[in-house]
């Protein structure tokens, strides 16, 4: 489990900042990448900026971005190399008109939270706890 | 004679594959019954509440603690049986850098001492990674494990000829006695009872599995004073059959 | 949260682990009803017919007579009702292929049984505190 990642996708650079400190804080073990939007993101899953071996798991807020969450969603779940990998949906709205959607695409959890940078650690940390108790397959 | 030659190939194929869904059909299977025994025992203990005959307590524990030798033992035939077959992907690793990465998992115990020497041109190769560092892993497991001094010492010193990386690593532990020396590699030995030093015997022998299937050579010699050299011999062209 | 006890439906043919589940959910204070299966077929029978109200959450375990856990998987993310249902792989089975295949399907975690209580039960309360946090 040397270099598995995590990526998260998001326009706020708050939050980014906000999640990256609580990783190291409660020394999570994957590395962090981040991208600020799904463009961004899909060249780092299958394009000219690819990380390998590729993120085990998605951090997503898809109510932040229209319906463009959903959309990266669905590509992820129709592509062969990428449909394995875990999906959390992270989000402060209060909407949840995209729930559905995303737990017909299988995802790994709706998770509603705040991220604010006092509360952030105490989600984050049920999250590493259980990423932690989960194997990942030894696959590049 | 071609004939004969060639059947006597396909039966030793045919064997080895027979042996190895053996051993992972054994290993499996056995687990789910050893798992029942060792939950049940936990049950019966928080069940029992408080005892007062403290020979059930320590037998408990005893029964537990032999489930739980049994488990490593089957993790280490199953690992044992997968090494050919499993995690043969090569890639570029700098094999200074492994070294040090792997030291540092280790090196959280402060009494400890460890050094490392590596004096190499080409410190990147294209190799089996994963399994370096497996070898790497098991001798310095066994050079920590199997320390009986105050002031422990583990040294690794890398070499580099024009074929192969040299890996030594020593340390200035108890060694290892000679009427033992040629039991080390085989599976589920251990030079002290399992009772003094909770240990399950399958490192070595995965390590020199490792070895003859990268076409290099693991070798013990004994230290100076007293202790253990490991000797790897790790080659930076690695053919594999099949 | 949405802390209204959704349904779990427990998939698995070895006696003693599911008495481990059942244990372990008690120790944990889980309250959420649980139902189970001894393996595949019988649990899309359950599913089917409707016998047991839908669960939200699925532990399943892989290596099982008559339909194993992972052709439960695929027959389950093809019918429509049943699809979206989060599953929880819960095995012996150490193998890439398993894991490989299982999430390949979707799963939300794929857990190794751990051979002593102790720990699957703290594997159980991590389990507990996620489902806390997820609305299902």
């Amino acid at each position: 489990m040397g270099n598995a990642s995590i990526l998260l996708i998001d326009n706020r650079k708050s939050l980014i900042q906000n999640i990256r400190k609580s990783f190291s804080e409660i020394d999570v073990k994957y590395t962090l990448f981040s991208a600020a939007n799904e463009k961004e993101a899909w060249s780092m899953l299958d394009g000219s900026e690819k990380i390998i071996p590729i993120p085990k798991i998605i951090l997503i807020d898809i109510n932040s971005t229209n319906n463009k969450g959903l959309q990266f969603l669905n590509a992820i779940r129709n592509h062969t190399d990428l449909k394995s990998i875990l999906v959390f949906v992270i989000t402060d709205s209060k909407t949840d008109k995209n729930k559905v959607a995303a737990l017909n695409l299988n995802i790994a959890g709706y998770i509603p939270m705040s991220f604010e940078s006092q509360t952030l650690n105490s989600f984050m940390t049920v999250l590493n706890d259980y990423w932690n108790i989960i194997e990942f397959s030894s696959q590049k | 004679m071609k004939e004969e030659e060639d059947k006597c190939k396909q039966e030793l194929v045919a064997l080895k594959k027979e042996f190895e869904e053996f051993v992972y059909i054994v290993s499996h299977d056995i687990k789910s019954p050893m798992r029942a025994i060792s939950n049940i025992t936990t049950w019966i203990e928080e069940d029992l509440g408080a005892v007062e005959n403290q020979e059930v307590i320590a037998n408990l524990s005893l029964l537990k603690n032999r489930v739980n030798r049994m488990e490593n033992m089957m993790n280490g035939l199953l690992e044992l049986s997968r090494v050919d077959r499993f995690e043969l992907e090569f890639y570029e690793v700098n094999i200074s850098k492994m070294i040090a990465n792997s030291i540092a998992l280790f090196d959280t115990n402060s009494t400890i001492e460890f050094t490392l020497n590596s004096t190499l041109v080409n410190e990147n190769c294209v190799t089996l990674g994963a399994k370096l560092q497996k070898v790497l892993m098991n001798l310095l497991d066994n050079a920590v494990r199997f320390h009986d001094k105050e002031n422990r010492k583990v040294g690794v010193e890398v070499l580099e000829t024009e074929t192969d990386y040299e890996i030594k690593v020593s340390d200035n532990g108890p060694g290892i006695p000679e009427q033992a020396v040629s039991k080390i590699f085989s599976i589920f030995y251990t030079v002290n009872s399992k009772d003094v030093v909770d240990t399950t015997g399958a490192g070595l022998a995965i390590s020199c599995k490792i070895m003859k299937l990268v076409g290099g050579k693991i070798k013990y010699t004994a230290g100076i004073n007293n202790g253990s050299i490991f000797t790897l011999i790790w080659p930076k062209i690695i053919i594999l059959k099949n | 949260m949405n802390q209204k006890l959704v349904n779990i439906l427990l998939v698995e043919d070895d006696e003693v682990d599911v008495m481990n589940v059942k244990r372990a959910f008690s120790k944990n204070n889980i309250m959420n009803p649980l139902f189970v299966a001894g393996n595949g077929v019988e649990a899309l029978e359950m599913l089917e017919n409707q016998i047991i109200p839908l669960p939200k959450i699925i532990i399943l375990d892989i290596n099982m007579p008559k339909m194993n856990g992972i052709e439960f998987l695929k027959i389950m993310r093809e019918n429509e009702k049943l699809k979206n249902i989060s599953v929880f792989v819960m095995t012996t089975s150490n193998e890439d292929s398993d894991k490989i295949n299982a999430y390949n399907l979707n799963v939300a975690g794929y857990i190794l049984k751990p051979l002593s209580f102790e720990k699957f039960l703290t594997s159980v309360a991590t389990l507990k505190n996620f489902w806390q946090l997820c609305e299902l």
